[in-house]
């Protein structure tokens, strides 16, 4: 190769090289902006706001400068502007604003979720306020000026009524040069999620997306049900962590794409485990690649309900004004078309009020429906014989638990209360009613969500064996007891005799000389002892 | 000298004050003649490793302002490196292509030289120190790829260590000085690391200065083609610039090749080391394979012991050949045959372990 000849080839490889390294710098450009995260983007209308409060609540503003909707320009005026006329409203730094976004509020942007949400079990959790729990803990466990346990404790979970605080006239109490309303101290902070807004609304989206920065990895994680589902009375987190699918969940957590932004798709979007969201609320991809669920109504898929003292399985109605209501498979189902009477529960004057407000009913969705859709997400993983011999194991642990204690036992309550032998005004005036009210509250729905969520231990020790023990050591000789205190005692004695009598119930007389044979051998066997 | 009065002659002038040289005599040596047959591209292959050296050395430093030679830092700041670094992964990438073309670089080098004599006398010193050139490449690749304290390079040093233990009489100390304990550990690391960036470019270095003083005294050795005449007006032409035209050719040409090897085949990075669990596969580096498959196919002694006489026979070929020469008459050409077996053996290993690993 001639000299010029090789100082050509060095000038046109020098060009190759040149592009190459441009290739490089294009490539080092995509890397970085693909891992730069976009910033937040403070609009015109929230630059008060976000300068004065960077001063003053800093990790507030942090908070939401990480949240996607500060990537989009959605800031503090979009989600708290109110209007003169509302009664939480006030005049911040000459912007009309309220302290408490409600779902209402959410629904200017998220209305498909908000009118799920609103129609969801979730949403009327604040109708506990009616209920046996709250009497416990205002009544019993608390003073008649000061509800601090159903302060403190229910109301986080299942919400309050959120009161402000009035003066004799009855007006809003107003603070400050803004005149900020002041918010009854006993009813805020809360977050429980079936709040009972000043506007009317129910609920609390900030119960599970907590605020400012509403990080999706948050509602999507089993730890953020188990804030209020947990316990002696409804254990469905600690049932969680003992099944099987919380310890693939807590094994693969990395690979759960718990922090994805927009759809979380169970077989498209991860597949390690199922969380509280991915069977109750998230989408999943059914066999034929389609993408279903995502909806907000948390308790569309259950086809039981385990919190009464009897379950029964749930049929759902739904309204022609979105609303809907759950039919017990005990209870004739209307037509479509046909007015139904419902009960509404709503605010008037601080306090929680039924209703009966006439509905036309726009759809109906029976138990069948409701299982096959929480299937759907149960064949992701699983096959058909698997999920329907599983649905078979779960029913005959609820049916047990129906037929031979919770039916017998209700039926023996509402009997001495017949009988006037009980108070049904002071529902836990007597040993009794304690008793009964753990016997179904606390031990039978661990046994029945122990069933639901394939916890063993809940089902069985913390569950039936619960149940069984106290049924036959404390419940039945409590009635027994009542009974002869009220001076009904040979009536009932042969009352229990009788139900002691049957099948379900002959073990009580001993075993047959077979089967103490067998056990006998059997512990010998295991533990070298001889039984008595 | 120039007595011009330009601004490109007062520079000069500027320079001949002040490093008093004789210029005119860099001049010549500048333009020595350089034998005709290096006119083929396939006699530059001495200056390409060395140019690769020179990018090893430059994205060396570069990696070493980042890099940790700690083990609980080392893996995640390769990591930090690869992914967080500007151009940390094109440096990253430059480094690994041109470590392993050096490896390949400097084997072809070693063929052009053995296959057309040029190891003999009076250049057996230089062939040796060529040899100890390869051990230094080999060594780099070795304890540059244990560095970046991945699983694999991991188990691959405590491999490696362990066949080095297995070698006659040296092998124990030897072992023991490299991982500094009796299994690999973070001492390991930080030695490999003292080798990697110090020991080892001195050595290379001192032998490289070495290498090129002897190739200049000696001259490039003249080859005789056969049949082929060539008039004494073109046995030789200057260095400068037609030799280091090619060069430079070669440069831009392997810069424009590394980086294209860097966009299409970025240096990785496997999960960490992990001492407590050994790996199901392991594997050395490529310029490796030959000595693992000779594991796998013998013992660890036979493969060791193997290994070192060929390595020794290879240092010491110039002098054995000699010796076999006069004391056994043996014909020079069978050098080109044990070469061509040798080299066969190597090839056939390589590519055995590669597809069969």
């Amino acid at each position: 190769m001639s000299l010029n000849a090789k100082w050509v080839v060095i000038a046109v490889l020098s060009l190759f090289f040149l592009v190459a390294l441009l290739l490089v710098g294009y490539r080092e450009t995509l890397k970085h902006r693909a891992e730069e995260e976009p910033k937040a983007v403070v609009t015109g209308l929230n630059d008060g706001c976000v300068t004065c409060h960077r001063q003053h609540s800093a990790a507030l503003v942090m908070q939401w400068e990480a949240s996607r909707h500060a990537k989009i320009g959605i800031g503090c005026v979009e989600c708290h502007q109110a209007k003169e006329s509302e009664v939480d409203a006030w005049k911040h730094e000459g912007v009309w604003i309220a302290s408490l976004v409600t779902p209402l509020d959410c629904s200017r942007c998220h209305q498909k979720e908000y009118e799920e949400f609103s129609r969801s079990h979730h949403a009327r959790a604040g109708e506990i306020i009616s209920s046996l729990d709250n009497v416990l803990a205002l009544k019993i466990a608390g003073l008649p000026d000061n509800p601090a346990d159903a302060v403190n404790g229910c109301w986080q979970c299942h919400g309050s009524i959120v009161k402000f605080k009035r003066d004799a006239q009855g007006q809003i109490e107003r603070v400050g040069p803004e005149h900020k309303p002041v918010i009854d101290f006993t009813t805020w902070p809360n977050s429980g999620i079936g709040r009972l807004n000043p506007d009317g609304s129910k609920g609390s989206c900030h119960a599970c997306h907590s605020r400012h920065e509403f990080q999706a990895k948050l509602s999507r994680s089993p730890e953020n049900c188990g804030k209020c589902h947990m316990g002696p009375d409804h254990p469905q987190i600690e049932i969680y962590n003992e099944s099987k699918h919380g310890i693939a969940f807590y094994a693969n957590r990395a690979q759960m794409a718990l922090d994805k932004n927009g759809s979380w798709i169970l077989g498209k979007d991860y597949a390690a485990a199922p969380t509280c969201a991915t069977c109750h609320i998230s989408g999943f991809v059914t066999p034929t690649g389609e993408v279903q669920g995502n909806s907000h109504d948390v308790g569309e898929r259950i086809s039981w309900t385990l919190r009464p003292i009897v379950s029964t399985k749930l049929n759902l109605v739904r309204f022609d004004d979105g609303t809907q209501d759950d039919f017990p498979d005990t209870r004739a189902l209307p037509d479509i078309g046909a007015t139904v009477d419902t009960t509404e529960y709503v605010v008037e004057n601080d306090q929680l009020v039924a209703k009966t407000v006439p509905r036309k009913v726009a759809k109906v969705m029976t138990w069948k429906d409701r299982r096959e859709s929480m299937k759907g997400v149960c064949l992701n993983c699983h096959n058909h014989t698997y999920v329907d011999n599983f649905y078979q194991q779960y029913d005959s642990l609820v049916t047990l638990y129906n037929d031979k204690f919770a039916v017998p036992s209700k039926s023996i309550m509402d009997e001495l209360t017949k009988e006037g032998l009980l108070n049904p005004k002071s529902p836990f005036g007597e040993n009794l009613q304690w008793t009964f009210y753990e016997l179904w509250h606390h031990e039978g729905r661990r046994a029945r969500h122990g069933a639901s969520m394939q916890g063993p231990d809940y089902t069985h020790w913390h569950g039936m064996y619960e149940v069984s023990k106290h049924f036959y050591t404390k419940f039945l000789p409590e009635v027994a007891e009542l009974a002869e205190r009220r001076g009904h005692g040979d009536e009932w004695k042969a009352k229990i005799a009788a139900l002691l009598a049957k099948d379900e119930h002959v073990w009580k007389q001993g075993m047959t000389p077979e089967e103490a044979k067998a056990l006998q051998r059997a512990y010998e066997q295991r533990y070298e002892e001889k039984t008595k | 000298m120039t007595t011009g009065s330009g601004l490109s002659s007062r520079v000069q002038r500027f320079f001949a004050e002040a490093i008093p040289l004789d210029w005119d005599a860099l001049r010549t040596v500048g333009a020595e003649p350089v034998p005709y047959h290096l006119a083929s591209w396939w006699w530059c292959l001495g200056g390409t490793p060395l140019y690769l050296f020179v990018v090893q050395v430059a994205t060396g430093i570069l990696l070493t302002f980042y890099y940790v030679p700690d083990p609980s830092g080392a893996y995640e700041s390769v990591l930090k490196i690869t992914q967080e670094v500007r151009f940390g992964w094109y440096l990253r990438s430059l480094h690994k292509w041109s470590a392993n073309l050096m490896i390949v670089a400097v084997f072809l080098h070693m063929l052009r030289v053995f296959f057309t004599g040029a190891y003999r006398r009076p250049r057996q010193l230089n062939w040796c120190i060529g040899c100890g050139l390869l051990g230094c490449t080999l060594g780099f690749g070795f304890t540059g790829y244990s560095l970046i304290y991945e699983q694999l390079s991991f188990w691959g040093a405590t491999v490696a260590t362990n066949l080095v233990e297995a070698l006659p009489l040296v092998g124990p100390p030897a072992a023991l000085l490299m991982r500094g304990g009796a299994e690999v550990s973070g001492n390991t690391l930080t030695r490999f690391f003292v080798f990697h960036i110090g020991l080892l470019p001195t050595v290379m270095f001192a032998l490289l200065v070495a290498h090129i003083v002897l190739i200049r005294l000696h001259g490039v050795t003249e080859l005789e083609f056969r049949g082929k005449r060539v008039p004494a007006s073109e046995r030789t032409f200057p260095f400068w610039p037609h030799h280091a035209s090619t060069e430079l050719l070669i440069g831009v040409l392997l810069m424009f090749v590394l980086t294209v090897l860097a966009l299409a085949a970025p240096a990785e990075l496997g999960p960490k080391a992990n001492p407590a669990v050994t790996p199901e596969h392991i594997q050395p580096e490529w310029y490796f394979f030959f000595s693992f498959r000779l594991l796998k196919l013998t013992s660890l002694k036979t493969s060791v012991y193997l290994t070192a006489a060929l390595g020794a026979g290879m240092f010491l070929w110039p002098f054995l050949e000699e010796m076999l020469h006069r004391r056994l008459r043996m014909p020079r050409d069978v050098s080109v045959a044990l070469g061509v077996l040798a080299f066969l053996g190597f090839l056939i290993l390589t590519v055995w372990e590669s597809w069969a690993g």
